[in-house]
C-alpha cells in the first residue's frame, strides 16, 4: 500500500447566488463537484485545468481556507473536519503549507526578508530570538539566497528571488505537504527553470509531498508524478502522470496537450493539425446535462447529452468519459 | 527587396528619469514584410514592448523619448512625421493589439461604440454607415450573433470574446500592419488556440503584416514566420522560425530554448540560466549577456559584438559566432 499523506474524499464546494433584498438564494455555483484525489508521501500531484475549472478552490480547501459543502479530507488517515482547533493548530495548519502565485503580492513589503521568513516560527513555534535566528539564515541558505540579504526588503528582490523567498517562508516549519498554487507561472521563462529544479531538489531532500496547481502542460510534467485534469469542478482524467502524457484518452487532455504542443511551421505543413475546440467551458452555474464537456467535444455522441458518464478505471487511468472509456 | 512593409534601423529609445537614462532599446534593425508574421521573443524588460510603442510613437512622454534611429514603413521615415501626421498613420496603417482586454477597453461603453470609435475617426464614416462597418469587423474576429453583441459591454463577454472585440478595433480600418502585444497571455490554453488560428485566417484574408510580441516560445512556434531574440534591449537573433528552434546560434537562444520544459518527454532537470538580465540603468561595456554566458571570452567583456548574417535571414550578435 503506498504511503497516503492526503486523501481528498468526494469534495464538493458550492457557492450560493442570492438575488434581492432578503437574500433568496436562485441557484448554486458548483465550483468543485465531487472530486476524489490522493496524494502520496514525497510525491507531486498536479491539478490541471482551465480559469474557472475549480483548481484553486480545491487548493484552498486543502489548506482549510474554504469550508467545503460535503466530502471528506483525510490527512495521513485523519479526518481534518474533526480535528479540534487546537489539534489543528498543532497538528495540521503547520505541516501543510503554501506558496502563492504571484511573489509581488504574496509577502507585505514593508518587512524585511528575515521577519517574512520568521513569522510562521513567531507565531507557531515557541523558539527563542536566537534560534529563530540562525532558522531563518538556515533556510535562506536552503533556498539559494546569501544571509547578507535576510535585512532587504521584497523589493529589493528580482522576482525569482522572491519566489525563493517565498519557499523560504513555506519551509519554515519543516511541513510534508506544500500547495504550490501556479508557482512558477509569474516567472519569466529563464527564472522558471530555476525556480522548477530547486522545488524539486527541496523535495528530495525532505521527501515533501506537493499539490501542484498549474495550467501549463510541460511545467506539470517537469513536476508531477500524478495528474488530475479538471474540467468545470469534475476531474475527468486522473493517473500516473507518464502515462497521462504518453497515452490521453479523454478528449479534453488530448485537446489541451494538442493545444500546449510545439508544432513548427513545416510540422503543420506535414499534416499534423492542433485539436482547436469550439467554443468555451460553460458557466459552472448551469453546467450541461450528461457529460459536461460535450458541448465542446470533437467525438460527442448521443449518449453524451443525455447521461453522466461513470468514472471508469483503464489501466492506472481513471476517465470519465462514455467514448473513450470503450478503448 | 520590394515587398518590405516595415524597415526599422538602429532604432535607439531611451526612458530619463531621476535615476538616469534607461537605455530600453538600444540599436534595433529588423523588417517585416507584407502578409508576414515577424515574432520579438523575450523576457521582461528586454524592450519588446518599448519596440512597439516606438514604432506607433505611443511612448510614455516626456519620459520616453526615441534618441535615434529610422522607422520606414512603406517608404515614410515615422520619426520625421508631425504628431498630426503620425495620427493619420495610427489606425489605418498600423494597429495595436494589447495584452490584457479588461484594461484596454473602457467597461462604460458597449463594445460596438468603441469600435466605432475608430471606424469614425480614422475612416470619416456617417453615423448610419458605421453600425455595417462594426458588424463587418466583429464578424472578422467570428464573433457570434455580432448584430446582438454590438450592444453588449464589456463585462458581458468571456475573456476570449473580449480579447477578439480588442482584435475587431484593431482590425476594423483594416491596417497594414498589426502590432500585437502578448494578446494572447491572458487566456486560457483552449481559448488562445482558437485566437492564433483565427489570426492565421485573417492573415490569410486581409494579408495584414503582424508584428507579434510574446515571451511564450510555444506561442512563437505556431505563430510566427521569422522571429527576433532580444535581451536587454538588443536584438541577439534573427531567424526563421525552424531555425531558431532547430539550430539556434547565440548562447542566449540556446539557453532558452532548453529551459522551456518539454511536453512530450520527461526532464528530469531543466537547464536553468543562472544570474538575471543587467539593469537597464547600468549596462555592461561589453555584450550584454556575456555575466550570464557559458561560452564567454576575454573580449565579450570588453567590446559589443557586431551583428553579422551567417546566412540568408539569419544574423547573430555574439563574438563566440564565426
Amino acid at each position: 500500500m503506498a504511503d497516503v499523506i492526503l486523501e481528498g474524499r468526494d469534495l464538493k464546494k458550492y457557492y450560493p447566488v442570492t438575488k434581492g433584498l432578503l437574500k433568496r438564494i436562485i441557484g448554486w455555483v458548483r465550483a468543485v463537484d465531487g472530486i476524489s484525489f490522493t496524494i502520496e508521501r514525497g510525491k507531486t500531484l498536479s491539478l490541471v485545468g482551465e480559469s474557472g475549472a475549480g483548481k484553486t478552490t480545491t487548493a484552498k480547501a486543502v489548506l482549510l481556507l474554504e469550508k467545503l459543502t460535503s466530502g471528506t479530507i483525510l490527512f495521513e488517515g485523519k479526518d481534518v473536519y474533526r480535528f479540534s482547533k487546537s489539534q489543528l493548530k498543532t497538528e495540521y495548519r503547520p505541516r501543510v503549507q503554501s506558496v502563492q502565485q504571484n511573489p509581488w503580492s504574496s509577502m507585505n513589503p514593508r518587512m524585511r526578508v528575515r521577519d517574512i521568513i520568521a513569522e510562521p516560527l513567531v507565531v507557531n513555534t515557541k523558539r527563542t530570538k536566537g534560534q529563530i535566528r540562525s532558522r531563518v539564515l538556515e533556510l535562506l541558505d536552503q533556498v539559494g539566497l546569501s544571509p547578507n540579504q535576510a535585512d532587504y526588503y521584497p523589493h529589493e528582490f528580482s522576482g525569482g528571488q522572491r519566489q525563493r523567498i517565498a519557499v523560504a517562508r513555506a519551509l519554515a516549519l519543516n511541513p510534508s505537504l506544500v500547495v504550490l498554487d501556479e508557482p512558477v507561472s509569474a516567472l519569466d521563462v529563464s527564472i522558471r527553470a530555476q525556480i522548477m529544479n530547486l522545488l524539486k531538489d527541496l523535495q528530495d531532500q525532505y521527501n515533501l509531498s506537493y499539490l501542484v496547481i498549474a495550467h501549463n502542460l510541460a511545467t506539470v510534467r517537469f513536476m508531477s508524478h500524478s495528474v488530475a485534469i479538471m474540467y468545470l469542478g469534475e476531474i475527468v482524467e486522473y493517473g500516473e502522470a507518464e502515462e497521462l502524457f504518453e497515452r490521453p484518452l479523454h478528449p479534453y487532455t488530448r485537446a489541451l496537450i494538442s493545444a500546449s504542443m510545439l508544432t513548427l511551421p513545416e510540422d503543420e505543413d506535414k499534416g499534423v493539425e492542433p485539436i482547436i475546440l469550439s467554443g468555451e467551458m460553460p458557466s459552472p452555474l448551469n453546467p450541461p446535462p450528461g457529460c459536461r464537456f460535450h458541448t465542446r467535444c470533437p467525438d460527442v455522441q448521443d449518449i453524451c447529452s443525455k447521461e453522466v458518464p461513470e468514472v471508469r478505471v483503464i489501466g492506472q487511468q481513471r476517465i470519465k468519459c462514455h467514448v473513450y472509456a470503450e478503448q | 527587396m520590394s515587398d518590405i512593409l516595415l524597415q526599422v534601423e538602429n532604432l535607439c529609445t531611451s526612458f530619463f528619469t531621476r535615476a538616469g537614462e534607461f537605455k530600453a532599446i538600444d540599436g534595433v534593425s529588423f523588417y517585416v514584410r507584407e502578409g508576414e508574421t515577424f515574432g520579438l521573443v523575450g523576457e521582461s524588460a528586454c524592450g519588446k514592448t518599448v519596440t512597439g510603442l516606438s514604432i506607433l510613437r505611443l511612448l510614455p512622454e516626456p519620459a520616453g523619448r526615441i534618441i535615434g534611429g529610422k522607422i520606414i514603413l512603406d517608404g515614410t521615415n515615422l520619426i520625421e512625421l508631425s504628431k498630426k501626421e503620425m495620427r493619420a498613420y495610427r489606425g489605418k496603417m498600423i494597429s495595436m493589439i494589447l495584452q490584457d482586454p479588461m484594461t484596454s477597453l473602457n467597461p462604460v461603453y458597449t463594445v460596438g461604440n468603441q469600435i466605432g470609435e475608430s471606424v469614425r475617426l480614422h475612416q470619416g464614416l456617417r453615423d448610419d454607415m458605421v453600425e455595417d462597418e462594426v458588424i463587418s469587423a466583429l464578424r472578422l474576429l467570428r464573433i457570434p450573433a455580432p448584430e446582438i453583441r454590438i450592444r453588449d459591454y464589456p463585462f458581458q463577454m468571456s475573456g476570449g470574446m473580449r480579447q477578439r472585440v480588442v482584435g475587431s478595433i484593431a482590425m476594423s480600418c483594416r491596417p497594414r500592419l498589426l502590432i500585437a502585444d502578448e494578446p494572447t497571455t491572458a487566456l486560457d490554453a483552449t481559448i488562445q488556440a482558437q485566437y492564433i488560428a483565427l489570426f492565421k485566417d485573417i492573415q490569410k484574408q486581409t494579408d495584414v503584416a503582424i508584428i507579434f510580441i510574446t515571451h511564450d516560445f510555444g506561442v512563437i512556434a505556431q505563430m510566427c514566420h521569422r522571429v527576433a531574440v532580444m535581451y536587454a534591449g538588443k536584438i541577439v537573433e534573427t531567424a526563421a522560425t525552424s531555425t531558431i528552434f532547430k539550430a539556434p546560434k547565440h548562447p542566449y537562444t540556446a539557453a532558452l530554448i532548453n529551459s522551456v520544459p518539454h511536453l512530450d518527454r520527461k526532464d528530469d532537470r531543466l537547464y536553468s540560466i543562472e544570474g538575471q538580465p543587467p539593469s537597464l540603468l547600468n549596462l555592461p561595456p561589453g555584450c550584454r549577456f556575456a555575466p550570464r554566458c557559458h561560452d564567454v571570452q576575454e573580449v565579450c567583456h570588453q567590446q559589443q559584438p557586431p551583428t553579422v548574417e551567417i546566412s540568408d535571414g539569419h544574423s547573430v550578435s555574439c563574438w563566440g559566432v564565426k
